[in-house]
């Protein structure tokens, strides 16, 4: 009773702060409306207006006395240098001495130019009006161009698969290689497209070198670890000249003969084995690196883009409007006109960034003209409250959150349990920092769709594991492993589009089927315990088949490692054969969100019909066996017969999935890629709200839009707000185990007993 | 009755015979040098025995085996970073990272203890994500936290960006390489004589006091002199002495001492209330509820003393000889799986182990982990399938060792149901 009455204190006190925190979000809010309006009023307007010109007067005085302060500390210097003593000084002290200097002059130029006279602004204020046209002009134009060039960038990028064989095949003839490129991007012909002719064709030049150094580093990787295997002792070899060395290496390992071009490397890669036995180490190998590309999607490389006739012209116009605004600028500050080119052009960006910051915020304008303002003068509290409308008003959003958590905390548990409730709470939160930051929302959205797609069917997976009663199965990366064996398999058979997808899928599902049956068989045996069995099953089949991807038959060159002969690459691209066939398929575009609609429609048509099956009387039956196998089995169900089944649905239901998952990447990844996914799939699906007992379809797509959704949002925040990556892996590691750390707990093992 | 426990034995101990049997073979087709393979045993135990060790005590006390001692692998290393950092070195450094992996070890193992109890059965699953969890906020500490909000030295620290560097160096001037291994070396054979002269005192000393009988005595003495005539066979001696092609094999001397003490304490341990309490929970948590033992804290001591066990193994590990870096970020990631399917090797299970199997274990996975990559090469002639076949090893045995258990556990079951079900009829 004393601990229900606790209880009731503590709770009564917490929705007493949720109300405080409530009233002073609503005050922010308030606060952040009132800087909203006065920002569109005409006095605000004006005294912005001025502001930019002081900005712009400000910059153009600074830059004339930070030259005076160089010149004056670049002369101490050479001062200093004639003196004998120069070398006895250290470093600190000669930098201390020129600093000082420099400030010397620079107090000395401030007097004279700082805060400059000008008796008519009108002038000045309308050259500055003039550019700011000009440049508003140039950059629509330059964005529009930009985009343009970035999405025929895309499409050649992803529709090319190996750059080298289209340079191989045009030669040196420019007109031919940019024939191949076109029927890879057929818009690449289009008239408006003309001035990127030469662009993309040193662009597919440069990407083709690249690809050549990356595939002659496979070949030497491969070629060292030959070698590392065939030479058994190495202290024979050791004093060797290169020549001798070479040869003796050749006679241990064939590979290496024909390889004439890495001799030097192979060399001294050699040198550092004998070195080793000689201190009787053995050199590690460098571990492969196993697929580390997460990027998903083409990110767009400028350095190629070059812009039309018209938009030289419209730069031409920046050129003569800024000529004019520079004559203002002599006229207030005659001294300008001394400046050294290199000075003047740093000083035209400066000037430039300040009449045009690229964007029209009241917000971005006012911080643009104040940081480069000595002092701010006249209405500034209005202008700061203005300026700061958005942080408030993202604050204020926040803190209301924060509060209508805490005063409808108990309701909200009951309702979605503790985890859910605070990743969702999380995943608002990383929406407003998405505003705060400007990150294009569209974007992020079509990028959390594709992951939807992409994972929703492995998540899918773990929903029979749960119903007929193995909990999360953990091992479904058996199934995966089978998928990716169709992948290989349409490799092999060089299949593409839609057929080879859908023959992917069916052999995969083949293999599956036995696998997942053998599987259950092994787990019903060890009723209980299944999750801790099945992740090491499936950690072992992994490691298993690590193995079988070295040793099967396979032998399509484009998919085995190119020296060896045998052994399946780590990496497979996919995209001369069916990446993204499903994600373009019927795909469109709305309010500037890339929709995969045939990828949607495939997980939705999976998600329906797991649901029309957990609806059937076998679905029933295995449901009971899940929630309550006693009951199940007392009233006449097999319990191990409907184990199986869901067992062997999991494993083929992850088979489809990983095929789904290749196409949607781009890649198929072999090796000990798939090892964690089943952690993926099980931490996305306890988020959508899935106990270790019971799941629906809905807890699945739930799931993996919230786990998918902080994910891509917690990325790109975490890449914007703090230098260096790293953050975004750390979060998704503490949330993906968290959840299901969570999950057991609350499944109680000990009551199982 | 004789025939049926030799059946009995082998079956029990099935895996350990295998991995014999595995060793044996690997050592010959991978055609290394036998002086080779040996000094590199040596090594590796030296390294490892002690971290091995460390998992016994929650095996006792029922708790499966304790993938959570990367956690204390990480509060080892979060001791060496810091001690790094304030520029201590030598034995003194090693001394001060064991105090902080103590103070830390005891307080996170104390949390895991109080998760792991409220997922009872499932530990071992529990303690392995708990440790990947702990990985994330390891990493979260290492590159955001440490250097910026809590202050170190630039020397382990990255100048001009955030966190930790990604490699350390122990050796130079920071002075923590073979701080302990270093301290007292014997060659390898005298280290054995040293050993074989104070088995045979101790035995008969025990023969002496009337706790051991003369025929196993006996034995004893004979195995050891058999042992020792063996080494002086040239063949097998220029294995572990000095020959021109190579140096003697050397024990650090003080490292094995602190693994004996650490095999005593497991045993001793066992004899003291405290040890019958942790053999109680394991047997049974309700028996031991109803004889007044208070189960959750005796599984939380448990786990506190393995994590700061396994914690001061990692430092053993780090300073070891042939180390000399710590690796910032991954130092830690695979010590639970080796430790784990080492002990599982020497025949422990989810639920008994010794020092005896530990040990054993450590030695035979070692000997394997040495070997499979040149004769995967020799086999299949490719050096990258030995080293798959290494992980599918680690991660092979753990599986097998859960699911004898569970298997053997569900039979227990069903022949306990069978057992009701008769009485019930009757």
């Amino acid at each position: 009773m004393s601990e229900k009455e606790k209880d009731r204190k503590s709770g009564s006190s917490r929705r007493v702060a949720g109300c405080v925190l409530c009233g002073i979000a609503a005050l922010l809010l308030i606060a952040s409306f009132a800087g909203n309006l006065l920002s569109s009023s005409e006095s605000s307007r004006s005294s912005l207006k001025e502001l930019r010109t002081q900005a712009v007067l400000h910059a153009a005085s600074d830059g004339l006395v930070e030259s005076f302060a160089a010149q004056a500390r670049s002369e101490k210097l050479k001062e200093l240098r004639a003196d004998k003593n120069f070398r006895k000084r250290g470093l600190d002290e000669v930098n201390a001495i020129c600093d000082g200097a420099a400030q010397e002059a620079r107090t000395k130029a401030q007097a004279l130019y700082a805060n400059p006279k000008v008796e008519d602004r009108s002038g000045l204020e309308k050259s500055i009006e003039d550019l700011e046209g000009t440049l508003k002009n140039y950059n629509v134009l330059r964005n529009a161009e930009r985009e343009a060039y970035s999405a025929l960038y895309v499409e050649l990028v992803d529709n090319v698969g190996d750059w080298t064989e289209l340079t191989g095949e045009a030669g040196e003839d420019d007109e031919a290689l940019f024939s191949l490129l076109a029927r890879q991007c057929p818009a690449l012909e289009k008239a408006e497209n003309a001035h990127l002719k030469a662009s993309f064709v040193s662009l597919a030049r440069d990407m083709s070198a690249a690809e050549q150094v990356k595939k002659d580093a496979e070949i030497l990787s491969q070629l060292k670890s030959a070698m590392a295997g065939s030479v058994s002792d190495w202290n024979a070899l050791a004093g060797m000249d290169a020549d001798a060395l070479w040869e003796a290496l050749c006679a241990q390992e064939d590979m290496l003969r024909g390889n004439e071009r890495f001799r030097t490397e192979i060399l001294a890669a050699a040198q550092e084995h004998i070195q080793a036995a000689a201190n009787g180490e053995t050199v590690e190998e460098a571990q492969a690196d196993e697929g580390a590309d997460t990027v998903y999607g083409t990110q767009t490389n400028f350095d190629y883009f070059k812009g039309t006739e018209k938009l030289s012209q419209l730069d031409e116009n920046n050129e003569s409007a800024y000529a004019v605004l520079w004559g203002e600028l002599v006229s207030v500050i005659p001294d300008l006109d001394g400046l050294s080119d290199k000075l003047k052009s740093g000083m035209r960006d400066t000037i430039e960034g300040i009449v045009y910051p690229g964007d029209d915020s009241f917000e971005t304008l006012y911080n643009t003209y104040t940081a480069n303002v000595s002092s701010v003068q006249g209405s500034s509290f209005v202008m700061r409250l203005s300026a700061s409308a958005k942080k408030l008003m993202l604050l204020g959003i926040a803190l209301m959150i924060l509060g209508a958590v805490m005063v409808f905390w108990n309701r909200l548990t009951r309702l979605f349990g503790v985890p859910r409730t605070i990743i969702s709470v999380f995943f608002i939160y990383l929406n407003l920092a998405a505003v705060l930051y400007n990150i294009s929302v569209p974007m992020m959205l079509g990028d959390i769709l594709v992951r939807m797609g992409m994972y929703g069917i492995l998540v899918l997976a773990m929903m029979p594991g749960i119903q007929c009663g193995i909990g999360l199965n953990m091992g479904m990366t058996i199934g995966c492993i089978a998928g990716l064996l169709g992948v290989v398999m349409s490799l092999q058979l060089n299949m593409m589009g839609f057929g080879g997808l859908m023959f992917a899928v069916i052999f995969g599902v083949l293999v599956a089927l036995p696998l997942g049956w053998a599987y259950s068989k092994l787990l019903n045996r060890m009723k209980g315990s299944e999750m801790t069995i099945s992740t090491y099953v499936g950690f072992s089949f992994v490691a298993l088949m690590c193995i079988g991807w070295m040793m099967l038959p396979f032998n399509n060159p484009k998919i085995i490692w190119l020296l060896s002969g045998h052994g399946l690459r780590v990496t497979h691209s996919l995209l001369n054969n069916y990446a993204h066939v499903l994600d373009d398929f019927l795909t469109f575009r709305i309010f500037g969100v890339q929709v995969p609609t045939g990828l949607l429609m495939f997980f939705l048509a999976c998600c329906l019909l797991v649901w029309l099956f957990s609806r059937s009387k076998t679905g029933i039956a295995m449901t009971a066996v899940g929630s309550n196998p006693r009951f199940a089995e007392a009233s006449g169900i097999s319990v191990n017969r409907m184990r199986t089944i869901g067992t062997v649905l999991s494993t083929v239901i992850a088979a489809v999935g990983i095929v789904i998952y290749s196409q949607a990447f781009g890649y198929a990844q072999l090796y000990n890629a798939p090892r964690q996914l089943g952690f993926i799939a099980a931490s996305a699906i306890l988020i959508g709200g899935a106990t270790v007992r019971k799941a629906k379809v809905g807890h699945v797509i739930f799931g993996v839009f919230l786990f998918e959704g902080v994910l891509v949002l917690g990325q790109q925040i975490a890449n914007a707000a703090v230098a260096g990556g790293g953050l975004s892996e750390v979060m998704r590691i503490m949330i993906s185990n968290g959840i299901i750390l969570y999950a057991l707990t609350q499944s109680g093992g000990a009551s199982r007993e | 009755m004789n025939k049926r426990r030799i059946l009995e034995h082998v079956k029990k101990y099935a895996v350990t015979y295998l991995f014999i049997f595995l060793s044996v073979f690997f050592i010959i087709v991978s055609g290394m040098d036998i002086h080779y393979v040996a000094s590199q045993l040596i090594l590796r135990l030296n390294r490892n025995a002690f971290i091995v060790l460390a998992l016994i005590i929650p095996i006792i006390a029922g708790m499966g085996i304790n993938f959570a001692i990367t956690i204390g692998a990480m509060a080892a290393q979060i001791g060496l970073l810091l001690t790094i950092s304030w520029g201590i070195s030598g034995v003194g450094g090693i001394l001060l990272a064991a105090f902080i992996t103590l103070v830390l070890g005891s307080l996170f193992g104390f949390l895991i203890g109080k998760l792991l109890n409220k997922m009872k059965g499932q530990e071992t699953i529990g303690s392995m994500i708990l440790g990947y969890f702990a990985n994330g906020a390891y990493q979260l500490l290492f590159l955001f936290i440490f250097g910026s909000i809590i202050p170190l030295s630039d020397k382990v620290t990255i100048v001009g960006a955030t966190g930790v560097q990604n490699t350390l160096n122990l050796t130079g001037s920071v002075g923590l390489y073979k701080a302990v291994d270093g301290i007292l070396q014997v060659p390898f054979l005298t280290a054995f004589y040293v050993l074989a002269a104070l088995t045979v005192c101790f035995s008969f000393y025990q023969y002496l006091r009337k706790r051991t009988t003369l025929p196993r005595m006996a034995v004893m003495v004979g195995f050891l002199a058999v042992l020792i005539v063996l080494t002086l066979v040239p063949g097998i001696r220029s294995i572990f002495d000095k020959t021109p092609a190579h140096n003697a094999i050397r024990i650090p001397v003080v490292t094995w001492m602190l693994i004996g003490l650490l095999c005593l304490y497991n045993t001793t341990i066992m004899r003291t209330k405290l040890g019958q309490q942790f053999r109680a929970v394991g047997q049974s948590q309700t028996v031991a509820n109803a004889s007044g033992i208070n189960v959750d804290r005796t599984r939380i001591i448990a786990i506190m003393m393995s994590t700061v066990l396994a914690g001061w193994g990692q430092i053993m590990f780090m300073q070891s000889d042939g180390i000399g870096t710590f690796q910032t970020y991954a130092a830690h990631e695979q010590v639970g799986l080796y430790a784990g399917a080492a002990i599982l090797v020497g025949g422990a299970s989810i639920d008994r182990a010794t020092n005896f199997q530990a040990l054993i274990g450590t030695f035979l996975f070692h000997s394997l982990f040495i070997t499979a990559q040149s004769a995967a090469s020799n086999l299949f002639g490719d050096s990258a399938v030995g080293e798959y076949f290494r992980a599918f090893l680690s991660y092979g045995v753990i599986a097998v060792a859960l699911v004898i258990y569970a298997w053997r556990g569900t039979q227990k079951n069903k022949i306990g149901m069978v057992d009701l079900s008769e009485k019930a009829k009757s």
